[in-house]
């Protein structure tokens, strides 16, 4: 039970950086029909700014991550100017490979900007809040220790006011209304009146900075480098696809499901062992496998996502 | 009365014999002909082969290495252009697939001892049965959500890789052709075999009627439909295809490459099949010679040309940077490729040519 218990504690902080990606993947694709591929890298270069403006300047950590945000957004906001507002006309597919273009524009940028190193150390935010020596919390349930990450606890907070505020915004904000109907269909909503160019240009922002947040909490657990936010991306992909991205809640809930479901199963083998019997087969090894496995068949059952509703196609 | 018309017309539109059937024109036919093409490209890669044998100067080692590269990507590209290009469906799958090449031929050849037939012809079945999931796959779900499912998908395989075996190393002494070793050397012919046969099957199978059903499928699938073609037989086709394509490519590269670490290597990653995108798309998505080019640009223009010139070997950063920019400007600016650019071009000449000739010689009408 214990062991469980910790599997799922122990996710907090991957759960919480994959909420965030996944739901900037999510808007830009309602607002811009595309998969955007640059999610990963423009958090990734946002949070070379953030560690740069940590290490080298000092800087306190809210501020160097508002102003990693900042860059976040002006990327966006760029990438959005200036190539998607002129490429309208450019084909679902023709999107994706602009972004993956983006991509290779910022691997070469980051070695060019921030000179040679791959690797920037960078501090957890945990260190940096002065939050006590003691790493996690811990205590004795049911004849087995629980251990929560004060680092994992404090990015899921943030992760969860962060969304809960969008989320409000998408409700009952005038952006949020403009939102949803470009999402249902941009001609229209261009003719009803709505600014789309405004709403897209507000969305990549947002996505972007949401982007460099996450980057900056999953920066704590793993070195940085222009590609180490790519499991992540590819993880935010499948649980958008998985969720149904007709709905702006089931893709979240699909970035919940994962990490949790890939722990879950790599916990098995400890489970095994300490309820007394020995497995041969090496769950953890395999835990990544049978998730991807379970959610094809999910969605190969659901081909609208598990949340998802379906779509009428006229022909 | 109508027996005369009927003459008239005939004559009317009867081809005229050519004026004069001499060499030249002869040979204008033997160059128009994609298969003889493909042939002359194998001849030329034989030709760069000697001079490399003959004197390593010549042809530095490194240029073969590079031109054996870019055809093991080519060969997956020409099958992903097949997919993309041609049935209009969309795969990040591709790494994926090339990790299965990959893994067999090393299963094959270093563990079970097998020769490189053997080892080829299982990766032919693996990467069959896989394309026809794939296929069925692809009749449920479209589009965009189709690639990101493939993506899902070669994730799994990537991590099967990683769960199978932490190294993927062939010793050369292990690779067999009819009871034969070959050296490394001669791998590279073997390379250039390989690609120069599937690049004429393929320039066939577009043309053929199974190419001409792919082309109607990615224009309308229902007016497709409505013409009597299966979309499952196609789909199921272009998925297999370009499976086994990307299949044979990975067991190619192994044998040119042969240590590989699975967990860190980048070639089972999303990064080779969003290349192998753009490659495609940057050379157009229709061509042959245009997806060859396209594959050159992003695998071996760098070690073959660029790397000689001071500037970009001191900033390798700036060629990724231009990989990038010149797929962006294609994708928005040129949404044919390469192949339509030099279309451009010779449309181009032929209208200038033309003006010239009517300044000079006045209207011929």
């Amino acid at each position: 039970m214990s062991i469980f218990l910790n599997a799922i504690l122990g996710q907090f902080l991957v759960i919480a950086v994959t909420v965030l990606a996944t739901f900037a993947v999510t808007l830009i694709f309602k607002t811009s029909t595309t998969t955007n591929f640059a999610q990963g890298s423009i958090a990734a270069l946002g949070c070379y700014v953030v560690a740069d403006l940590l290490n080298k300047y000092k800087v306190p950590v809210y501020y160097g991550v508002l102003v990693g945000m900042v860059v976040g957004i002006g990327v966006g906001l760029v990438v959005d100017l200036v190539i998607f507002r002129k490429g309208r006309n450019v084909n679902a597919i023709g999107k994706q490979i602009i972004t993956m273009g983006l991509v290779s524009v910022i691997f070469g940028g980051i070695p060019v900007i921030f000179g040679s190193p791959e690797n920037i150390p960078f501090a957890p935010f945990y260190n940096y809040m002065e939050l006590g020596a003691e790493p996690n919390f811990s205590f004795a349930l049911g004849g087995g220790d629980i251990v929560i990450s004060k680092n994992g606890l404090l990015n899921l907070g943030i992760t969860a006011l962060v969304i809960t505020v969008i989320f409000l915004l998408l409700r009952y904000s005038k952006w949020g209304l403009g939102v949803r109907a470009t999402a249902s269909n941009e001609f229209t909503a261009e003719l009803m009146g709505i600014n789309t160019h405004m709403i897209t240009a507000v969305s990549w922002s947002i996505a972007g900075a949401l982007g460099v947040l996450a980057a900056a909490m999953y920066a704590s657990s793993s070195a940085i480098s222009p590609s180490f936010m790519t499991t992540i991306q590819v993880n935010a992909f499948l649980a958008a696809i998985l969720g149904g991205f007709s709905t702006f809640y089931g893709p979240i809930i699909g970035a919940v499901l994962i990490p949790l479901a890939a722990s879950l199963i790599g916990s098995l083998n400890s489970v095994l062992v300490s309820s007394g019997g020995s497995s041969s087969f090496d769950f953890a090894r395999w835990s990544m496998i049978i998730v991807y496995a379970l959610m094809l068949v999910a969605i190969l059952i659901k081909p609208q996502g598990l949340f998802g509703k379906r779509i009428a196609k006229k022909v | 009365m109508a027996g005369l018309l009927k003459n008239d017309y005939l004559k009317a539109v009867a081809p005229r014999p050519p004026a004069g059937f001499t060499a030249l024109s002869r040979l204008k036919k033997f160059f128009a002909q994609p298969a003889n093409q493909f042939l002359i490209l194998g001849a030329l890669m034989l030709v760069l082969f000697l001079l490399n044998k003959i004197n390593s100067n010549l042809v530095p080692s490194s240029i073969i290495n590079a031109v054996a590269t870019t055809f093991i990507y080519a060969t997956v590209a020409i099958g992903f252009c097949l997919l993309l290009g041609y049935s209009g469906l969309a795969s990040l799958g591709t790494a994926g697939f090339i990790g299965i090449g990959c893994y067999t031929g090393f299963y094959m050849m270093e563990q079970a001892g097998a020769t490189y037939l053997v080892a080829l012809l299982t990766a032919l079945a693996i990467s069959l049965a896989l394309g026809i999931v794939v296929g069925f796959i692809s009749l449920r779900i479209e589009g965009i959500y189709l690639a990101i499912l493939t993506l899902g998908l070669s994730e799994i395989l990537r991590n099967l890789l990683m769960a199978l075996s932490s190294t993927i190393k062939i010793s050369l002494a292990n690779i067999k052709l009819f009871g034969v070793k070959v050296d490394d050397k001669q791998v590279f012919l073997l390379i250039v075999f390989m690609f120069v046969v599937l690049l004429i099957l393929t320039g066939n199978l577009i043309k053929s009627p199974a190419g001409r059903a792919m082309l109607a499928m990615k224009n309308s699938t229902s007016a497709a439909q409505a013409m009597g073609i299966s979309l499952m037989k196609y789909r199921l086709l272009a998925f297999v295809i370009s499976t086994v394509y990307a299949a044979v490519g990975g067991l190619m590269y192994v044998m040119l490459i042969p240590n590989i670490t699975t967990s860190t290597s980048q070639l089972f990653t999303l990064a080779t099949s969003l290349n192998i995108l753009a490659a495609v798309i940057i050379g157009g998505s229709k061509s042959l010679w245009g997806t060859l080019a396209g594959t050159f640009i992003i695998y071996g223009l760098n070690a073959t040309v660029l790397n000689r010139i001071a500037f970009f070997s001191k900033n390798p950063a700036i060629i990724v940077i231009v990989t990038g920019l010149l797929l962006i400007l294609v994708v928005m600016f040129y949404p044919g490729g390469l192949a339509q650019m030099v279309k451009g071009a010779r449309a181009f000449i032929k209208r200038k040519a033309a003006a010239i000739r009517r300044r000079r010689y006045g209207d011929e009408d």
